[in-house]
């Protein structure tokens, strides 16, 4: 079972799946002229390309109605079951917002017809088998695992959580009150990195379908009913949304029986919303205040580059240069955390990143229409809260200025095309990917990346993060105590000296130099300060 | 990083190592063959082919964990000196490491619990050989300078900083610093926060810490996964071999017996559920005795999602959010405990009145047999489930066998756990959990579940 004390840690990959609306509900902040990227003595580069005003809207793909992806691998003792529908918090409607994880949810938890929830768990219990949902801005995921000694059984339960949901109103209120525990605890007061990104989210998305959280708003949770729950999964969890995925020892006649039961859902529903195009405005700060001993900030912007893009291959090697995600290896750890000892780490990511617990990896089946490139500064002290910024701001215009030297290069080329390949080492996540495929319209991704990787250059790499990473696009969302000072700070823009407990070397004191004055591109009248428990509130 | 909720966990010790090299095969409980060599000067290596094409997991097990630390002020100081083996040697130093994990793709981490600390890697067999020698590299000859040291005590201080937004490290804190008076168990392997803020004045005793249990005997080894035995092995003959040092012997202090029941109360000043612990002082896990299997199935028996609590307390009358246990393995002896995250500071009666009640019909010889096959059941098929790639079943193979001292333990624990019968839970709770044997912990927040 999940374990009670590190709830907070099962909540964390929730807490990620996107942003939020603020409660401070101020206008958005006027149109400014752009900043000036940071002043660094660096080599002469080209000038950019003109930044993109919007983020525009290219759909996703749509396969065929319950379009079947099979990873077959008889040696496997586990069957496993990837139901993917192309649903998500974009679907909540106006005021209901968390419907659509809540729906979710009491299908996959609340019974069946034949079973009570007590019962549901009886059941699979003794085969230790899963049955999990998860839900993002656009996609929702309904796994399964079990053994094939009790794949039958296991087959007629997971096809019955959708066909046949018990939708009991005790189990509804149940999941919906965790659900606002969630959010009000979870969300808002036990995990400030979590926090620090979904108020990037809501920053980056203000007024578009991804700017709420995917758990829900608080008003939007206590606002849903029991009925609203029955009408979305007739909604959203359609035939025409459906990728079937299957692996392991999998037959002919599995997939003939899994595909004729599913044809009992509703062939279709709501019409697939329309999403709007994404401003690109930089240059915002919002300022999350809790009591905190420390300091977390996530930083980013809102990019039309996304898998299938040319561009998007070289800029994921970039990014795992500067900081793939907790590993050791990228500069920004070695920078901010092994030679100044701001933190704990320090990452960076060309796409929308949600780990996958007891995993290093992105999950997979978080697809999405419009993407972010990121940068994640795990908590610092106060005190050292704008040095990091600016230190993480430092080393992400230097990687555009300068690219990245040919012995690193090498280095991350070679890091990367065996670290992919961990990327896909169960059924899970082949299928996963398999199916993000098929949504970007990528086949073979992994694949098609590490053919990418052998005939990359430093400079067609970066040529394309001279394209595509605009330091002075970016936004800011910190979690802190003294917001107010924060806010002050980003507002004036002071020196941000730092102080070390131990010798450094002049070079890097040097660079220390350049970083304590490095303008951050943070406009004085676009810094807001919220308090925590007014957060996500609707 | 540190690891403190070891899933899986379950214990049993007595050093039984296997003679200088022998084939364990393939069990109901461990399904694959398993092939271990002891080298002369102790060191511990276990090899397990697993069909994970060009693909190996590299686990390297020190049985040293916050357990060890028993000088005050130097809490936390395991996890700490994790986080050291990663600055460099001679031959390595700080940053040539990184080259060669990143020159093949190797994903390489770590992590610290009470009574272990598991360095592993997972990536491209055609690295292996490379491993093998930076691995023993560091190992043998780790070495780092003063002011490296105190910017790593930095980053430790960092993770404290991030763990300590959620109310489990308090309680974790608070729990051990009651239930415990002597142990070392009484504190967590994050270490106290002044103890952590001190760290980077303790660069000399680091060294002890190194030389004390840095040592071939006091480690396992472990590689899962595609590769060549006989090349492995030279490789970690020719690195592994010169490695010379013997375990220290520290006195862990014993936990007298506890005669009443202990309390301790958290008043969390931010917005959170109510919690509610009760935690009974336990034995410790071994492989001649069943307790630590027994404590394995009565954690689902008494909480779990199928048990008559779980279905009264969440489901039907949802006084609470979640129950369970936090039970896991230990070396020495430590807590069982069932926990409660309440919907509201009012249920907290009726919650331990029910925990009370579940005990106490247990205790007094009412059980189902049924359950118990069912949670065999559900332990067999899920160690099937819980095995499918290489690391997956290195870090399962290291966590027990750290915890228990001996290669197999895995496959013996689990065939431990296939022979308990509803008689033992019977016997244990009326021996084990009683109120004068427990500490009960009470967590309050600011504003109850949350609400403003």
């Amino acid at each position: 079972m999940r374990s009670l004390i590190s709830r907070s840690l099962a909540l964390s990959a929730a807490l990620c799946l996107g942003g939020c609306a603020t409660t401070s509900q101020t206008a958005p902040p006027p149109e400014a002229p752009a900043p000036q990227a940071p002043q660094q003595e660096q080599a002469q580069a080209p000038a950019q390309p003109q930044a993109p005003a919007t983020v525009p809207t290219v759909p996703l793909h749509r396969p065929a109605p319950m379009q079947l992806v099979v990873q077959a691998n008889p040696a496997s003792p586990i069957v496993s079951f990837r139901l993917v529908f192309h649903a998500g918090s974009v679907d909540d409607p106006k005021g209901k917002e968390g419907l659509t994880a809540l729906t979710a949810d009491v299908l996959s938890e609340g019974g069946t017809r034949n079973l009570t929830s007590a019962q549901l768990l009886e059941a699979l219990f003794p085969m230790a088998a899963e049955l999990n949902a998860s839900t993002d801005k656009e996609l929702t995921v309904f796994s399964g695992r079990v053994h094939k000694d009790h794949l039958a059984r296991f087959l007629d339960i997971f096809t019955d959580v959708l066909l046949a949901p018990r939708l009991s109103p005790q189990e509804f209120e149940r999941l919906r009150a965790r659900a606002l525990s969630d959010v009000r605890n979870g969300l808002r007061s036990e995990n400030d990195e979590m926090l620090g990104k979904v108020a990037l989210d809501a920053l980056l998305y203000q007024g578009h379908p991804y700017a709420h959280f995917v758990g829900g708003t608080e008003k939007g949770l206590e606002s849903i009913t029991l009925e609203d729950v029955k009408a979305h999964a007739a909604r959203v969890f359609t035939q025409d949304r459906l990728v079937i995925g299957l692996a392991g020892p999998v037959d002919e006649a599995l997939q003939k029986t899994v595909v004729s039961r599913l044809s009992a859902l509703p062939a279709t529903g709501a019409p697939r919303v329309e999403l709007p195009p994404v401003p690109t405005t930089a240059g915002r700060a919002l300022v999350v205040q809790k009591p905190t001993l420390s300091t977390a900030v996530s930083l980013g912007y809102v990019t039309p580059l996304r898998r299938g893009d040319p561009d998007f291959f070289p800029v994921s090697f970039a990014l795992s240069y500067l900081g793939e995600h907790r590993q050791s290896s990228g500069v920004l750890f070695g920078e901010l955390r092994e030679k100044r000892g701001l933190n704990y780490g320090d990452y960076a990511y060309a796409e929308h990143f949600i780990e996958q617990p007891g995993t290093t990896y992105n999950r997979t089946n978080i697809a999405r229409t419009q993407q972010d490139i990121t940068v994640w500064i795990r908590p610092v002290v106060p005190g050292n809260g704008m040095f990091a910024t600016r230190g993480a701001l430092y080393f992400l215009d230097r990687l555009v200025k300068q690219g990245i030297p040919q012995d690193q290069f090498e280095l991350r080329r070679g890091f990367l095309l065996g670290y992919s390949r961990l990327w896909e080492q169960t059924d899970q996540r082949r299928l996963g990917y398999a199916i993000d495929s098929l949504l970007y319209g990528t086949p073979d991704f992994l694949e098609q990346y590490r053919a990418a990787l052998a005939k990359m250059t430093p400079e067609s790499v970066q040529a394309a993060v001279r394209r595509q990473i605009r330091p002075e696009a970016l936004n800011f969302a910190f979690v802190t105590q003294d917001a107010d000072g924060l806010a002050k700070l980003l507002k004036e823009q002071p020196p941000s000296p730092i102080s070390y407990a131990s010798p450094k070397p002049p070079e890097l004191l040097s660079e220390d130099k350049a970083i304590i004055s490095l303008p951050l591109p943070i406009r004085a009248d676009a810094v807001q300060v919220v308090p925590a428990q007014t957060f996500m509130e609707k | 990083m540190t690891q403190r909720l070891l899933p899986l966990l379950l214990l049993l010790l007595g050093v039984a190592l296997p003679a200088a090299a022998e084939q364990v095969p393939a069990s109901p409980f461990f399904p694959y063959p398993m092939q271990v060599d002891r080298l002369p000067n102790g060191l511990t290596v276990v090899r397990v082919p697993f069909k994970s094409p060009g693909l190996i997991a590299y686990q390297t097990v020190v049985r040293v964990g916050s357990r060890n630390e028993v000088e005050p002020g130097r809490t936390g100081f395991a996890h700490f000196f994790e986080h050291m083996m990663f600055k460099g040697t001679k031959n390595f130093p700080e940053g040539e490491r990184e080259k060669v994990i990143s020159t093949y793709g190797f994903d390489d981490n770590a992590f610290t619990s009470d009574d272990i600390t598991v360095y592993h890697s997972y990536g491209p067999t055609a690295g292996l050989e490379k491993l093998v020698e930076i691995e023993a590299d560091r190992f043998r000859n780790l070495e780092y300078s003063e002011p490296s040291f105190q910017t790593e005590a930095l980053a430790v201080l960092g993770e404290y900083h991030k763990n300590a937004a959620q109310p489990y490290l308090k309680i974790e804190e608070e729990l051990g610093r009651t239930a415990f008076t002597k142990h070392t168990y009484g504190h967590t392997t994050l270490g106290y926060y002044d103890d952590v803020k001190a760290m980077p004045q303790a660069y000399q005793y680091s060294r002890t810490f190194f030389e004390r249990w840095y040592t071939p005997d006091n480690v396992l080894l472990f590689v899962v996964g595609d590769f060549d035995d006989a090349k492995l092995m030279q490789a970690v003959r020719k690195h592994y071999g010169p490695w010379d040092r013997k375990v220290a012997s520290v006195n862990v202090p014993t936990e007298p017996p506890q005669t009443k029941e202990r309390s301790v109360h958290i008043d969390w000043p931010q917005s959170t559920q109510p919690r509610h612990f009760h935690a009974w002082r336990t034995p410790a896990a071994r492989l001649d005795t069943a307790n630590a299997a027994i404590q394995a199935v009565l954690a689902d028996y008494l909480v779990g999602t199928t048990s008559p609590l779980y279905k009264e307390l969440v489901l039907d009358k949802q006084l609470a959010q979640d129950i369970g246990s936090d039970f896991g393995i230990h070396r020495d002896p430590h807590l069982f405990s069932v926990v409660a995250v309440l919907q509201k500071e009012e249920n907290r009666a009726a919650v331990a009145s029910a925990f009370n009640a579940a005990v106490k019909e247990l205790a007094t010889g009412k059980v189902d047999a049924s359950r118990v096959e069912a949670i065999k059941s559900n332990t067999r098929y899920g160690l099937l489930m819980g095995m499918e790639t290489a690391k997956s079943v290195a870090t399962q193979l290291s966590v027990y066998a750290g915890i228990y001292g001996t290669p197999d333990a895995l496959a013996r624990h689990y065939q431990r756990v296939s022979e308990v019968k509803p008689a033992d839970l019977v016997a244990f709770a009326k021996k084990y959990l009683t109120a004068a044997n427990r500490t009960v912990l009470t967590l309050t927040p600011k504003t109850a579940g949350g609400q403003k």
